[in-house]
């Protein structure tokens, strides 16, 4: 089972940490990943992308042209890659920042003001993390237990409370996925 | 010991480097090859070794030069625009004969091109990597792994030949994170410098004269013995990977991140009973010239040449060896744009059923 997932929106919004964080869980529980990282020449603000794939068995192409799970951070990448996405394919948007996502094919599509939810816990920042959350919850991709154990891999040199932050964001997001959890 | 871990294919190639025994690296920055003298400018003081971000691309190449000079096993790495700026020190290096690595992380071109990824300096990296007429092995790994394993054995080659070694990847394998396993650091003592280095560690007395220019006699003696090599290179070294050709009706033959995307295009093709197979250079210097020519050409049909980069440069290569047996054919995106998996199945599709030309 080979499973596809595209991250985008500008620089800033924890994009690239966010498909590596998914990619690194998946190692450790075993599966293969590829991780590619592709943005423009800006140092900040530029569009921002990454492509994530997930196997069970070694990765031989690292460059679908589709994807099965496409997550947007904002209006520019939604009009971007929205295109990209496969039929019956999941559709995970940053509802702070994407206005209208169209239903089409036989695609789910979860809307969700991340930026919102992530301030109410504390910080913005942790948009990504809560959006990250939903996906796993949706999916079941990589196991709660083990994204948890990224994070604190992740966040063990800062301060606790970062991590804390961090965890009631995944937290968060996974109560809003599961209920899509096919 | 091994270990595993998910690293950048640059990443996995400075930190190979660092175990294969490297101890300098001169470079100038350039996208998309950062991570490796970003990598390599805090773990070469680890252990022992120095780095230099030097003034330019030129003066870098010249100190890997004063460098490998002394025994030392050094390197430096750029992409295409920088690559140029370095031929003239490489072809000093190749002179010179001293071993050296060199690593190119390709992006589109020609000129300041793009840069995004593209596989367009095969013919500099083949051909003519500086003025001359010499030739470097050509490694040309499609996974971080395999850049890995081969750059561990760099320096075995160059110090056997006296000549440098290039490692030649696009920008998305060079930026792509996946799993490797790292072999173990060699542990090479002054017993292990080459005999003919300018070193006077060990004891050693001065060991005489390392010099890019000769004397007309000298110089044809040297220009034979090059000849020599590289003829030996093709008997010997060539590494190539051969995926289901033996009943293949067409073959493609890709290199690097072409054949993985490739690949994933001929394995759901066999599935619907088409017969497609791949050769996969992985010396693209020398070139694995007797599997493309001793195919049998009673059954193949054709030969589909893809590259991330329009024109495909290797397609010379490979029709000197095809002979007019079989037509050629040719698929690439460029400039930056990316291959992807499903716009080579349908190329190679479309040229199976007869549908291109």
């Amino acid at each position: 089972m080979k499973t596809s997932f595209v991250f985008s929106g500008s620089g800033g919004q924890g994009i690239m940490s966010a498909g590596i964080t998914l990619a690194q869980t998946a190692m450790r529980m075993g599966k293969h990943a590829t991780y590619l990282p592709e943005y423009g020449p800006e140092q900040r603000g530029g569009s921002a992308k990454c492509t994530v794939v997930i196997s069970d068995d070694p990765i031989v192409s690292p460059l679908p042209r589709r994807c099965d799970n496409l997550i947007v951070m904002n209006n520019l990448a939604y009009n971007k890659f929205e295109e990209d996405l496969k039929p019956d394919g999941l559709l995970l948007c940053n509802a702070s920042l994407v206005s209208e996502p169209r239903q089409r094919d036989n695609i789910t599509v979860i809307s969700a003001a991340v930026d919102d939810l992530a301030e109410e816990l504390g910080n913005a920042k942790a948009a990504n993390i809560v959006l990250l959350g939903i996906l796993i919850g949706a999916t079941g991709i990589v196991s709660e237990e083990a994204f948890l154990q990224s994070l604190e891999d992740k966040f063990k040199a800062k301060t606790p409370g970062i991590l804390q932050l961090n965890v009631a964001a995944l937290k968060k997001g996974i109560s809003i996925g599961k209920p899509y959890r096919a | 010991m091994s270990e595993k871990r998910f690293m950048k294919g640059n990443e996995a190639i400075a930190e190979a480097a660092v175990r294969a025994g490297c101890r300098f690296f001169a470079g100038y920055p350039i996208t998309p090859q950062n991570e490796i003298p970003e990598y390599l400018s805090w773990r070469l003081p680890e252990v022992g070794g120095a780095f230099v971000q030097g003034e330019s691309e030129i003066a870098s190449v010249n100190m890997v030069y004063g460098a490998a000079a002394m025994g030392t096993r050094a390197m430096t790495s750029s992409s295409g625009p920088g690559i140029s700026l370095k031929a003239e020190g490489i072809s000093y290096l190749a002179s010179a004969m001293l071993p050296a690595l060199i690593v190119n992380i390709s992006r589109g071109g020609p000129g300041l091109g793009s840069i995004q990824p593209a596989q367009s300096d095969y013919l500099q990296a083949t051909k003519a990597l500086g003025h001359g007429g010499f030739h470097a092995m050509v490694f040309a790994p499609n996974s971080a792994q395999e850049a890995v394993d081969l750059v561990y054995e760099a320096w075995e080659y160059a110090e056997r030949d006296r000549n440098p070694v290039m490692v030649l990847m696009d920008g998305c394998l060079g930026n792509i994170m996946e799993e490797v396993e790292l072999p173990p650091m060699k542990k090479l003592t002054d017993e292990d410098l080459p005999e003919w280095s300018l070193t006077r560690r060990n004891g050693r007395d001065y060991q005489g004269n390392i010099t890019p220019i000769y004397t007309e006699p000298i110089l044809e003696g040297i220009n034979t013995m090059a000849g020599e090599m590289y003829k030996a290179w093709e008997e010997e070294d060539v590494k190539a990977e051969s995926f289901l050709v033996d009943d293949a009706e067409y073959v493609v033959v890709a290199y690097g991140i072409a054949s993985r995307v490739a690949k994933e295009a001929i394995m759901a093709l066999r599935e619907e009973g088409f017969k497609v197979g791949m050769i996969r250079p992985i010396t693209v210097f020398p070139y694995p010239k007797k599997l493309i020519h001793d195919l049998d050409y009673s059954r193949v049909k054709g030969i589909i040449d893809i590259e991330m980069t329009i024109p495909a440069q290797m397609r010379e290569d490979i029709e000197l060896q095809v002979a007019e047996r079989c037509p050629v054919y040719e698929y690439g995106r460029s400039g930056g744009c990316l291959l992807d998996d499903e716009g080579v199945y349908d190329a190679i599709k479309a040229i199976v059923t007869g549908g291109a030309d």
